[in-house]
């Protein structure tokens, strides 16, 4: 019975001691930057366990390319063969607009819109902490990738890159609660801060107040302030707005455009500005 | 197994839950996702608790922090608590059935995790505690597979 009550007492001991560890970790590693250095060194070691936790994706997109109807190749290849035609269609007239934009600004003596290449990414690891919402792509600074540059998806805005490496880079996401970003309403330009909150479906937007002219339903686009990420990319849709009675502005919710926990193929923007220019692909 | 072979059987645990946990996955099994790492800890603490303890768990923990970019600590606290409760019920623990050894996990989670939601809470952090109830189901669900693989494992006494 002593040695029982012995062990536990030791058992005590350690587990304070430990503890006590613990918290001094999380207080050198909030106030400094000392331990930076060991994840970089991890994350490198840990990239072929991503590769690994990666395989059952793979497998299912082989899997469901390989089983896929011939029939059904056909339709969709029908159906992109439209698309195109479409979108080809609807590129003339935005060169033709884009052209007519660049003669007002000009006749404005305005400065004049950067343009912006893009370079396709692949997504190869996502944080497996809920409450951390960071990507892994399959590029790095061999591809000019640089800390800060935006990443957008086919349908919008999804984050930015924090970290970078040789051959992949991190991303944080806009819905994570560390992130903030400057937008304006479609409609009529109101400006406002859209921040994450740890759900990969919703954003905040910030300081709007009561008398403010937005509505349900409206879209929101990067306003360009700041200067990180590039005006006029789609970042969500207003989805409610609450006004409760004492407070100072609105609450109001937004559906992300992107697909931030859908998307596989992603978009690295380099505006004209960006010195490490990558190839547009 | 012989048991210079434990550290190989640990390891191997380890990685299949480190592969587990780092799995991209979409929607809400995201949130619901059980703490694989966590959950082999225990495993091993309960069936080997003379060799394996808070120390282990403590070393896991600071490598979950780094995997799962967590502020340096965090886990190394959580799974510090949580296998120090088991460690200290282990001599019990072993003689309970699957059902009883799964719904003390769940517990000993649970109390962690509202106690760490709390501190988030406190600070104004998103703390995702309404996902709670499903995360605790689904590592309890888990928990009868890892128990099996780790008591398989471990190596034989004498």
């Amino acid at each position: 019975m002593r040695n029982v009550f012995s062990r536990s007492s030791s058992l005590l001991r350690k587990l304070l001691v430990v503890t006590l560890l613990a918290v001094m970790l999380m207080i050198v590693d909030s106030f400094t930057s000392w331990l930076k250095p060991a994840y970089s060194t991890v994350d490198n070691l840990a990239r072929p366990l991503y590769w690994i936790a990666n395989i059952p994706l793979r497998v299912q997109e082989w899997s469901a390319n390989s089983v896929t109807p011939r029939s059904e190749i056909e339709s969709d290849n029908l159906r992109l063969t439209k698309e195109s035609l479409i979108y080809h269609g609807q590129l003339q007239r935005m060169s033709d607009l884009a052209a007519e934009n660049l003669r007002l600004r000009r006749l404005l003596n305005a400065t004049e819109l950067l343009q912006d290449s893009v370079l396709v990414t692949e997504v190869i690891g996502v944080s497996a902490n809920p409450l951390r919402h960071t990507l892994t792509i399959d590029r790095g600074t061999a591809d000019g990738v640089f800390v800060g540059q935006p990443l957008l998806d086919a349908e919008g805005l999804m984050g930015q890159i924090i970290e970078v490496h040789k051959r992949h880079s991190t991303a944080l996401l806009i819905t994570d609660s560390s992130h903030a970003l400057p937008v304006q309403v479609l409609r009529n330009g109101l400006r406002s801060i859209a921040e994450g909150n740890a759900d990969y479906n919703r954003l905040n937007l910030k300081f709007v107040s009561p008398t403010a002219d937005i509505r349900e339903g409206d879209e929101l686009v990067s306003s360009g302030l700041g200067g990180l990420y590039p005006a006029g990319y789609p970042v969500g849709t207003v989805l409610s707005i609450v006004n409760e009675l004492g407070d100072s502005f609105l609450k109001i919710d937004i559906d992300p455009s992107a697909e931030i926990d859908r998307s596989r193929h992603l978009l690295l923007v380099y505006t004209s500005r960006d010195s490490a220019a990558g190839a547009t692909q | 197994m012989e048991s210079d072979n434990r550290g190989v059987a640990v390891g191997l645990t380890l990685v299949l839950a480190v592969v587990l946990s780092l799995m991209p996955l979409s929607g809400d099994w995201i949130v619901w996702k059980p703490n694989f790492l966590l959950l082999v800890v225990m495993a091993w603490v309960i069936h080997w608790p003379n060799d394996l303890g808070i120390f282990f768990a403590a070393s896991v923990g600071l490598l979950s922090d780094i995997l799962l970019r967590m502020t340096l600590g965090h886990s190394v606290m959580v799974f510090t608590l949580c296998t120090g409760a088991i460690a200290l019920l282990s001599r019990w623990a072993k003689y309970l059935s699957m059902f009883q050894r799964a719904l003390l996990v769940a517990l000993i989670i649970t109390v962690v995790a509202v106690l760490e939601a709390s501190v988030f809470i406190f600070y104004g952090r998103p703390s995702a505690i309404e996902h709670l109830p499903m995360k605790i189901l689904l590592s309890m669900l888990a928990w009868p597979f890892i128990d099996r693989l780790v008591a398989r494992l471990q190596p034989k006494q004498g």
